[in-house]
């Protein structure tokens, strides 16, 4: 049974005078405890979809099938407490928090709105999510603009695991890091995955850090999609005209290819 | 360098500074230097200032000590000045972020409601609330605020439009916030620096329309003014001009240093801003 169900998504936008699709009739499923991975240049259509999947935006067309409930029929007081399931972890761990906000806030506000630490609780919940994450206790009373990018964005990931989700859409989550910091950004997410089932919708444009961690990969081009399929098949020899030329451009990729 | 020390070497800072000082320490010392009633007879009318050195500044045409009712009249001036002035940037600011937050019709009507306000000259309408509801010190801050939130409304809306498309908005409804919560809590604080900015502006303007509500008779009748002491001394003007010349320098004075001290402090912060 899949864990999210999409089919048919559409999302269209106006732009001078003429209406284009970011998203075009796209279709795509995503198992429990699995990495689905959306690729493709700027522009195709990736954070549209990620959008779309949380419902921060409507579609124009399409279903969006959550957990077998209907995701899209989901409104008000119903949708935000469906919302605990379905997380995100943003590119900009900077822009992604509020700037007067504080570490211990920031995990303190999903534990408060879906009740599920009393306010006696949440400084004890507040530490173990941050040790486990990777950080020490001590961080909690920091200013989030005083904390480092990687360990902001492993507060961002603290924040996104509050509610025990099924599901974290992270667009371009790693791409702002540097390279030693991506790879134990990495190793944190992977090693989530593995103790508490939970599944991804990756969004990167680097297909090496994909062939690393996806199951399998879509690659969009102009909002309709490309090639899917088995992330090492499809990034180890692309099909698709865009896929071609997206390997061609990963220079890290060529050197370790066959 | 620390904001204060940028403040203090503004000289037009500093100026308002002491100003707005002088005028906070006439009214808090107001009911103590003196006490009791300042409207009551205090010695022979029409006592020209620097006569008398128990009535420094005179009396009026009824009597009444001079220096006083100025004192006693700072007290209104400031206490209605920051009341109109706090009511208003408060108004407008939970409108203005409403109307940016919620957009959509929310944001049509509550707009269209502050066209309306703002095309009424906001004298005009202090005037009429008064007199449809009559004098007291609440209604004149009411109606002083009736005709000034449109301004914080308008900036608070601009500001809430472009921070609502940030991620961390974004965030919030991902977490589940309630759309309340995330207008008042997450974006109006964030929204609020270029608003309170204002306020200068607002009090000042506010203590004007305060003595001009005043000295049309339209203030509260139980407290001394400054616009009233005007509107008092002009039945006099030729003989006593003192009378009306008197409080309207403590009002030029205390408007200049209202906004000068205000100016100060803006700038300093935006500096600081600009640097960070
Ligand atoms: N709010 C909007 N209004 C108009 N057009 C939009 C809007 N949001 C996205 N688009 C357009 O939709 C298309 C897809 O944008 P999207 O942000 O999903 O691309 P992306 O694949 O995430 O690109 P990137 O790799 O640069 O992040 C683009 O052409 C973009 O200009
Ligand atoms: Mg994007």
């Amino acid at each position: 049974m899949n864990l999210l169900a999409v089919s048919n998504l559409t999302k269209r936008y106006r732009r001078g005078g003429k209406t284009i699709a970011a998203v075009d009739d796209v279709s795509f499923h995503i198992d429990p405890g699995e990495t689905l991975a959306l690729a493709g240049p700027s522009g195709s259509g990736k954070s549209t979809i990620a959008r779309l999947v949380l419902r921060l935006i409507e579609p124009d067309d399409g279903r969006i099938e959550f957990e077998s409930d209907d995701f899209l029929a989901l409104s008000g007081a119903a949708l935000r407490a469906r919302r605990a399931r379905l997380q995100m972890v943003f590119q900009d761990p900077l822009a992604a928090f509020n700037p007067r906000a504080t570490v211990a806030r920031v995990l303190d506000d999903p534990l408060r709105i879906h009740g599920i630490a009393s306010r006696a609780e949440r400084p004890r919940r507040i530490a173990a999510l941050l040790e486990r994450v990777g950080l020490t206790a001590n961080l909690a009373p920091r200013a989030i603009h005083e904390i480092s990018g990687g360990q902001r964005q492993r507060v961002a990931i603290a924040r996104a695991i509050v509610t025990k989700p099924s599901l974290i859409v992270l667009d371009e989550a790693v791409s702002a890091l540097d390279v030693s910091v991506r790879g134990e950004i990495l190793e944190l997410l992977l090693d989530l995955q593995r103790q508490e089932k939970i599944a991804y919708l990756f969004i990167s444009h680097d297909l090496g850090v994909i062939r690393s961690v996806a199951h399998r990969v879509i690659l969009l081009d102009a909002g309709r999609i490309a090639e899917n399929g088995d992330a090492q098949t499809v990034i180890g020899a692309p099909q698709s005209a865009i896929g071609k030329a997206l390997v061609a451009a990963a220079p890290r990729l060529n050197r370790a290819g066959p | 360098m620390s904001p204060l020390r940028r403040f203090l070497r503004t000289p037009e800072a500093v100026a308002g500074a002491l100003l707005l000082a002088m005028l906070i320490a006439m009214a808090l010392s107001a009911s103590l230097l003196f006490p009791g009633d300042p409207q009551a007879i205090a010695g022979p009318a029409l006592l020209p200032p620097f006569q008398d050195w128990s009535l420094p500044l005179g009396t009026d045409r009824l009597g009444r000590d001079v220096l006083a009712e100025l004192f006693h009249g700072a007290r209104t001036s400031l206490a209605v000045g920051l009341a109109a002035a706090a009511a208003a940037l408060v108004v407008g600011a939970v409108v203005g972020t409403l109307a940016g937050f919620a957009g959509g019709l929310v944001d049509e009507v509550l707009m269209r409601i502050t066209d309306a306000f703002q095309t009424v000259p906001s004298f005009l309408l202090a005037l009429a609330f008064v007199s449809v509801v009559g004098p007291s010190l609440g209604v004149v801050v009411i109606a002083i605020a009736l005709g000034t939130w449109t301004g914080p409304a308008r900036v608070a809306r601009a500001e809430v439009l472009s921070i609502r498309e940030r991620d961390y908005v974004a965030g919030a409804r991902v977490i589940g916030m309630h759309p309340l919560a995330i207008a008042f809590r997450e974006v109006l604080p964030n929204a609020l620096p270029p608003v309170l900015a204002m306020s200068s502006v607002i009090v000042a303007a506010a203590i004007l329309t305060e003595a001009a509500l005043s000295f049309l008779g339209l203030g509260d009748p139980n407290r001394v003014t400054w616009g009233g002491m005007i509107a008092e001394g002009r039945a006099v003007l030729r003989t006593a001009p003192f009378l009306s010349i008197v409080p309207g320098i403590a009002l030029v004075l205390t408007v200049l240093g209202v906004y000068l001290a205000g100016e100060g402090i803006v700038e300093t912060t935006a500096v600081r801003r600009g640097l960070s």
